[in-house]
């Protein structure tokens, strides 16, 4: 059974354009999955309706098998957290160890319980030697790495990352990145909602958005070796995966050259 | 930028600094209460050596505590003069005819010169206006002849305007010592803490003392962060073309439009995005939570009371008495 | 030189030379016409501090920033008259990162004609410039009775930058134009800047973290590396000549993939290629 199903989903903010179409995916356990799509094309309104801060029109949405609606919303935010785009607006805490704390401080945790978790949780994410800074005189990437560690803290381990890179600069995108290939590595469920190519091709499995419908939903792998769909979807594609394409329409075989391009393609 | 958790706070280690906030609380108002049930002057001055002997205790330097005043140095001056001009009760201490004359208007305006140009250079800055204050006054009752008289007043001052003078302002400098006193060796968070236990008896009129101390909590959270931001604001706005530093009444109120109306854009999305934030960290408003940071009341927190209300119960008898 | 920087440093106040200096003896001139400058380092390099000292919002803590004739130094003030800063900054337009924050009028128009206005532009005039200015960004007069709130995120900063344009600066200075943008966002967005460009042959200066952007648009790069300027010269120089590692920066991808194709194929290719249809044949060529 997968560990979060959606089936159907439709959602308007306005009467008569709809932001999602007739959505459905499934997500298993322990997968990272990249929901791809541009501005625009439906992607944080499906996250905010998983994370139930949005109602469906219509539709299904299972998580770890409980059917999210307004009785079960908060049993269903107990299973999954998210980290938000903008680190400022999601720091609640006066200082790194209260903003840990806060998911915990809301789940009624004892306080023993509290103290060994925030010391555990931060030196995971290299905080441990900032739990009494406060947060404007945090980095942002620092900012969403406090965010990670709320959410581990709460036990959950389904973490939504809702274009949490894109508002960083291009290390503090980086270390994010090496941090979520931790976490999967850890065993924790990952759903990073994306316009980044570069970002996507990390996950396991691919789900490209177009405004508002599932245009595609696969391994990553074999979207990328899709030509005719990546087209089609109108997103940017790789350096890498062009001059691969380049090469295969002007017949030019040379495998060693392909598995280098197709090598460089997946790893950057 | 400054932190929040300083704003007056000064970290430290004596008895105040271990003391619980709600404790710290109760004893300011205690002392507050007794400061205004004194009718004495030797009792008042009494309660003036405590609340020096407790500065002293508390390890808390004299220097911090005057610029405590500063601000309401005018509010002292004002009651001060206030009570001197008039009771009229009492000995007569001073009986002065102060006369303004054509000529020595101009040593007047001399005088008034000087001190604006040099007060730049001196130290205490007080100081030197009323000594240029008391001179002007010698001026105007000493030096009358040559020239017409243009203003005449005479200047009483009896014993008792005096004492109640200084009476009233030993009791404001009481209460706003005491206050600087709480607020130099108390957190803002801890204040908020107390602040919390101590206002639950008020949800019997609906006003839920946990929703106040988040709202402060996540104020004092924020206000580094909107300092940062109304700063970036100002450069962009100044990058335009406004002249913050200049400007016409008019072009006052478009600077600070320019300035108000971006801040409370990026307030409103911030509000939409943190209680999303909130939400789904699950927070439930009016629900249960443990709490990271707990008070613990020590022995000191209850014999410290206990003087205190000590102070209080004996300086209403004596007021009663006599 | 429009804008000349004499052995300047900076440090931020409170601060001691010894303990945060933002800027230290920068040395570097600008002209006003024809240059496309990217200014680039690591976070807290000084990029911001130096475009600040450009128009003026900033005044150095030692040596002196001459903007169009006015020398710019610590005790600017104190020498007597008080000197105007505030005209230069219709000369150097600055735009800051995130600009859609400081929309704050009620209709993009109003908004656009702000800043002209404030620097002694008549009503009508500004008008004008506004009509001009929103085609310019890529809008449709129809906006301009809009209310500025009511916008995508990406026009908004399009109408943002309209209200710099329409002070008709020389010098044009964008710190991070492109943050947040979608890849489809950021391409617009430069394009929208070369194009510029070209039309008035001013010059323009963009602070960046993206390296593709670098090699792509820029004719003169600036690095700022711990407060100094390291590097002053070509892009091509600067990606082919220089240990960039040093200064925790990275090559851009197509100069990326050009070098592993070299290492791993054992080939070297002889001209760095500029974009990657010069890869394609560059590469055809070796195999």
């Amino acid at each position: 059974m997968s560990l979060i199903e959606i089936k159907n989903l439709s959602f308007s903010y306005l009467e008569d354009s709809p932001t999602l179409q007739n959505v459905s995916l499934s997500i298993q356990k322990g997968e990272w999955v990249s929901i791809l799509g541009h501005n625009g094309s439906g992607k944080s309104t499906l996250s905010k309706l998983i994370i139930g801060l949005l109602k469906a029109d219509e539709g299904e949405i299972i998580v770890d098998g409980v059917t999210l609606t307004e009785e079960t919303v908060n049993e269903v935010r107990k299973k999954i957290g998210i980290v938000f785009q903008n680190p400022d607006n999601q720091f609640v805490g006066v200082t790194v160890e209260d903003d840990i704390a806060f998911g915990m401080e809301n789940l009624c945790f004892e306080r023993s319980d509290m103290l060994s978790k925030i010391v555990e949780y931060a030196t995971k994410v290299n905080m441990a030697d900032y739990l009494k800074k406060e947060p404007h005189a945090l980095s942002g990437g620092q900012k969403q790495r406090v965010a990670i560690a709320g959410i581990l803290a709460m036990n959950t381990d389904i973490i939504i990352f809702d274009e949490a890179t894109s508002m960083l600069d291009p290390k503090g995108r980086d270390q994010m990145m090496e941090y979520i290939k931790s976490l999967k590595d850890q065993g924790v469920t990952i759903i990073t909602i994306t316009h980044d190519m570069k970002e996507a091709i990390l996950s396991d499995k691919i789900i490209i958005l177009k405004e508002g419908e599932v245009l595609a939903s696969g391994e990553t792998k074999t979207i990328m070796n899709d030509k005719v769909l990546l087209n089609k979807s109108n997103l940017e594609l790789l350096l890498p995966l062009k001059l691969l394409y380049m090469m295969d329409e002007a017949n030019i075989k040379n495998e060693k050259v392909h598995d280098i391009l197709w090598q460089l393609s997946l790893n950057k | 930028m400054k932190s929040i958790i300083i704003g007056q706070y000064l970290p430290g280690t004596s008895l105040l600094y271990r003391m619980d906030p709600r404790s710290k609380l109760y004893i300011l108002f205690i002392l507050m209460v007794t400061a205004f049930t004194i009718q004495e002057f030797p009792v008042m001055v009494g309660l003036l050596v405590v609340v020096l002997l407790s500065l002293q205790i508390g390890g808390i330097s004299i220097k911090r505590v005057i610029r405590g005043l500063k601000p309401v140095l005018v509010l002292l001056m004002f009651t001060f003069s206030f009570q001197i001009m008039f009771i009229k009760t009492g000995p007569q201490l001073v009986d002065e005819t102060l006369i303004l004359t054509s000529y020595n208007i101009l040593l007047v305006v001399g005088i008034v010169v000087f001190w604006y140009m040099t007060k730049k250079y001196v130290p205490s800055k007080f100081l030197y206006f009323l000594l240029t204050v008391v001179g002007i006054i010698v001026l105007l009752s000493t030096v009358h002849t040559p020239g017409a008289n243009l203003l005449q007043t005479n200047l009483t001052i009896y014993t008792d305007g005096v004492m109640n003078a200084v009476f009233i302002m030993t009791r404001l400098i009481i209460i706003i010592t005491l206050s600087t006193m709480l607020t130099l060796t108390t957190k803002p968070t801890d204040l908020n803490l107390g602040l919390e236990q101590m206002l639950k008896p008020l949800k019997y009129i609906k006003v839920n003392s946990e929703d106040i101390a988040m709202i402060i909590s996540l104020a004092l959270r924020y206000i580094p962060t909107l300092l940062d931001e109304a700063n970036k604001i100002m450069l962009a706005q100044a990058s335009r073309g406004v002249d913050f530093s200049e400007g016409k009444m008019k072009d006052k109120v478009m600077q600070i439009i320019s300035l108000l109306v971006p801040m409370f854009i990026i307030s409103f999305k911030r509000s939409d995005d943190l209680a999303n934030a909130m939400e789904t960290r699950n927070f439930v408003p009016r629900q249960k939570r443990t709490r990271l940071h707990v008070l613990t009341w020590h022995t000191i927190d209850t014999v410290m009371i206990t003087i205190s209300l000590l102070l209080m119960s004996s300086s209403i008898a004596w007021a009663i008495i006599s | 030189m429009a804008i000349k920087f004499e052995q300047v440093g900076y440090d931020y106040p409170g601060f001691n030379k010894e303990s945060y200096s933002a800027l230290s003896d920068i040395n570097v001139e600008i002209n006003d016409k024809g240059e496309f400058i990217t200014l680039i380092g690591e976070t807290g390099s000084g990029k911001s501090t130096l475009v600040q000292h450009m128009n003026a919002l900033i005044k150095p803590t030692r040596g002196s920033v001459t903007v169009y004739g006015i020398k710019i130094e610590k005790d600017i003030n104190k020498k007597g008259k008080k000197v105007k800063l505030n005209p230069l900054r219709q000369k150097v337009g600055l735009v800051f990162q995130f600009p859609e924050y400081q929309l704050f009028e009620e209709t993009v128009e109003r908004d656009i004609i702000f800043g002209p206005k404030n620097f002694g532009v008549s009503e009508e005039d500004a008008k004008i410039r506004a009509k001009e200015v929103i085609k310019l960004v890529g809008l449709d007069e129809s906006y301009l009775q809009r209310s500025p709130f009511n916008l995508s995120g990406g026009e908004k900063k399009r109408v943002s930058i309209a209200g710099i344009l329409a002070m008709e600066p020389d010098i044009l200075v964008l710190d991070e134009p492109t943050s947040g943008l979608d890849p489809k966002g950021r391409d617009d967005l430069l394009k929208l800047f070369t194009d510029i460009h070209e039309k008035l042959n001013n010059t323009v200066i963009i602070i960046t973290h993206d390296m593709n952007t670098v090699y792509q648009y820029s004719s003169r790069v600036l690095v700022m590396n711990k407060s100094e300027l390291v590097f002053d010269g070509s892009a091509i120089d600067l990606f082919t000549k220089e240990n960039i590692q040093k200064w925790n920066l990275d090559l851009p991808e197509i100069l990326q993939i050009t070098k592993q194709l070299e290492e791993k194929l054992g080939i070297k290719i002889q001209k760095a290629p500029r974009d990657i249809d010069e890869l394609f044949h560059q590469l055809k060529e070796v195999l």
